[in-house]
């Protein structure tokens, strides 16, 4: 720990507090995060283990670096790559006006880390703009993997904090439990929707029932034809047949069609007919991609 | 997570050389022959396996935690941690990686304290003798020691899709390489190979016993013939040592032999 100088705290994780440090050698700044371990029975905890095992094997552009594990009486410290800020304070600067080829960058290496991702077989399942980080070049890094597990995803973090729903697909608040990488595709869809409108986000529910219906009245309700395994999810309960009344240009106004089209493919209700990371990013609307730094 | 085995921590970390892996185990080699060593890997291999199957746990669960118990020990001497403890601590953090939930430390211990006395009791006459404090201490040592490589690559996944390969009737032929994919855990294997060589050895091994001749799909494989020969040796040498060795006779005796961790659980 002395090879750090502790700085600013930067926030509450999943699962401890994070700090923004100095390496005292290299000058490096990082970030520490500590691992709580005060529950009793359950040692490290399986959220930090997860994080760590998974970040362990990752090694991309677009994801966060996990540089090392310290082990300190009875502590355990994860030093991460420090980032800037994350893409929801970076909404906050933005004072509602987004520059196009900024949306397409951030998209494009959202996309770019998830099909790294699902290439390896691991499942972000908690994608939000808190999630993802930005550093000064415009390089965008997806972060905290350690909430998501397998066995469903947990309403309450650490600090009894709601998790939001607002990035949740339609399957996944109905209930099921096979989570799939469409799963993380819906997330980069309402995401994408958020950064063309320059962080106002796309599907605000307060609670399942609302977020449902927001989706729903968007995309209209879900039928036996467009969607026929639905009514057979553990949580399913019938929601009103909303047709849908609101164009996609509507919501999203400052939109181009290639932009829309990649949009909608995202934005599908039915788990197994979202586009894939891989095929979004071969999509037109990345046709000129252009990922200098801004 | 079976993503990309040649990027991964197993491939680029955990691959081992034979002569590394015998050079680390010199202190404990000068007190136990190879042999005598191999037995007492054996038989914590085997508590693993017989814990893992009381908790119900899948055998991919069970394998990771024998895989950390080896490499734990391909890195230190046996005096460091008395196996007794780590066995149930590789358990302990297998399962919570493997996603299979978290096992109650209470659970666990008592989960021990019934094997040992009820399974394992011509080993040990006295109980179980640690607690949760020392398996949550045990835990992040073990963590360190492993670099916080979790994630183990198994033989079973490449297993099934070579069987499935061969033909569509073949679920004896599975069944049986499955048990020697298990019974190659307790080798040195799953520190020396890529887990699709030692499936490709299995399944050879188990043509051999049910006298299939499937010579020519073996020569399609596109795979390094003299290590698939290495991996079956191994086997068949436990096989042999298995013939003559009575564990319930012997292994009171090896463990009093064993070199001893310095401090005696506190009760």
């Amino acid at each position: 720990m002395q090879k750090y100088e502790k700085l600013d705290k930067i926030g509450e994780g999943t699962y401890g507090t994070v700090f923004k440090a100095k390496n005292r050698e290299t000058l490096e700044i990082v970030a520490l995060k500590r691992v709580r371990l005060d529950d009793d029975d359950e040692g490290v905890p399986s959220s930090a283990l997860r994080e760590i095992c998974l970040l362990k094997e990752l090694k991309h552009k677009n994801i966060v670096r996990l540089y090392d594990v310290l082990h300190s009486d009875k502590k355990l410290v994860l030093v991460f790559e420090h980032c800037d800020q994350d893409l929801k304070k970076y909404f906050d600067s933005l004072n509602g006006e987004i520059d196009p080829n900024v949306v397409k960058s951030f998209m494009y290496q959202l996309l770019r880390g998830l099909a790294f991702c699902h290439c390896h077989n691991v499942l972000h399942r908690d994608l939000k703009p808190q999630n993802l980080l930005i550093n000064k070049n415009g390089e965008l890094k997806l972060a905290d993997f350690g909430l998501a597990r397998a066995f469903g995803i947990p309403v309450k973090c650490y600090s009894a904090e709601v998790v939001t729903l607002w990035y949740r697909p339609p399957d996944v608040l109905f209930g099921a439990k096979l989570y799939t990488t469409s799963i993380d595709m819906w997330s980069a869809g309402c995401i994408f929707a958020e950064l063309a409108n320059a962080g106002r986000p796309l599907f605000p529910g307060s609670d399942v029932d609302d977020q449902l219906k927001r989706i729903f009245k968007l995309l209209g309700t879900p039928t036996d034809e467009t969607w026929p395994n639905m009514t057979a999810l553990p949580d399913y309960k019938p929601i009103p047949m909303y047709q849908p009344n609101m164009t996609l240009v509507q919501v999203v106004p400052k939109s181009t069609t290639k932009m829309r089209d990649l949009l909608q493919r995202l934005l599908v209700c039915n788990p197994s007919h979202r586009i894939s990371a891989e095929q979004a990013m071969s999509h037109i609307y990345f046709a000129d991609i252009n990922l200098l730094p801004k | 997570m079976a993503g990309n085995f040649w990027q991964s921590s197993h491939y680029q970390q955990w691959i081992l050389d034979k002569q590394d892996l015998v050079r680390e185990r010199q202190l404990d080699l000068q007190i136990l022959s190879e042999e005598e060593y191999q037995k007492i890997c054996i038989f914590f291999s085997n508590f693993i396996q017989i814990l893992g199957e009381q908790l119900k746990l899948k055998q991919q669960v069970i394998a990771t935690a024998t895989v950390y118990f080896k490499r734990f020990y391909a890195r230190n001497s046996l005096k460091c941690i008395d196996p007794l403890l780590l066995s149930p601590t590789c358990v302990f953090l297998a399962s919570k990686v493997e996603e299979f939930g978290v096992i109650s430390n209470s659970r666990l211990i008592t989960t021990c304290q019934t094997v040992l006395k009820n399974k394992l009791n011509y080993a040990y006459t006295q109980e179980f003798p640690y607690r949760t404090n020392h398996i949550l201490e045990c835990e992040f040592y073990l963590l360190e020691n492993l670099d916080c490589c979790l994630i183990v690559f198994q033989p079973y996944r490449p297993l099934l899709q070579l069987v499935q390969d061969i033909g569509p009737h073949e679920d004896q032929l599975l069944a049986l390489a499955w048990r020697v994919v298990n019974d190659s855990l307790r080798t040195d294997l799953s520190l020396l190979y890529p887990p699709y060589q030692i499936a490709i050895g299995c399944l050879q091994i188990a043509c051999v016993m049910m006298q299939k001749d499937l010579k020519s799909w073996f020569a399609e494989l596109n795979v390094d013939i003299d290590k698939i020969q290495e991996i079956s040796r191994y086997i068949i040498n436990l096989f042999e040592l298995w013939k003559t060795y009575d564990e319930k006779k012997d292994i009171q005796g090896l463990l009093n032999k064993m070199p001893k961790y310095k401090l005696q659980p506190t009760r």
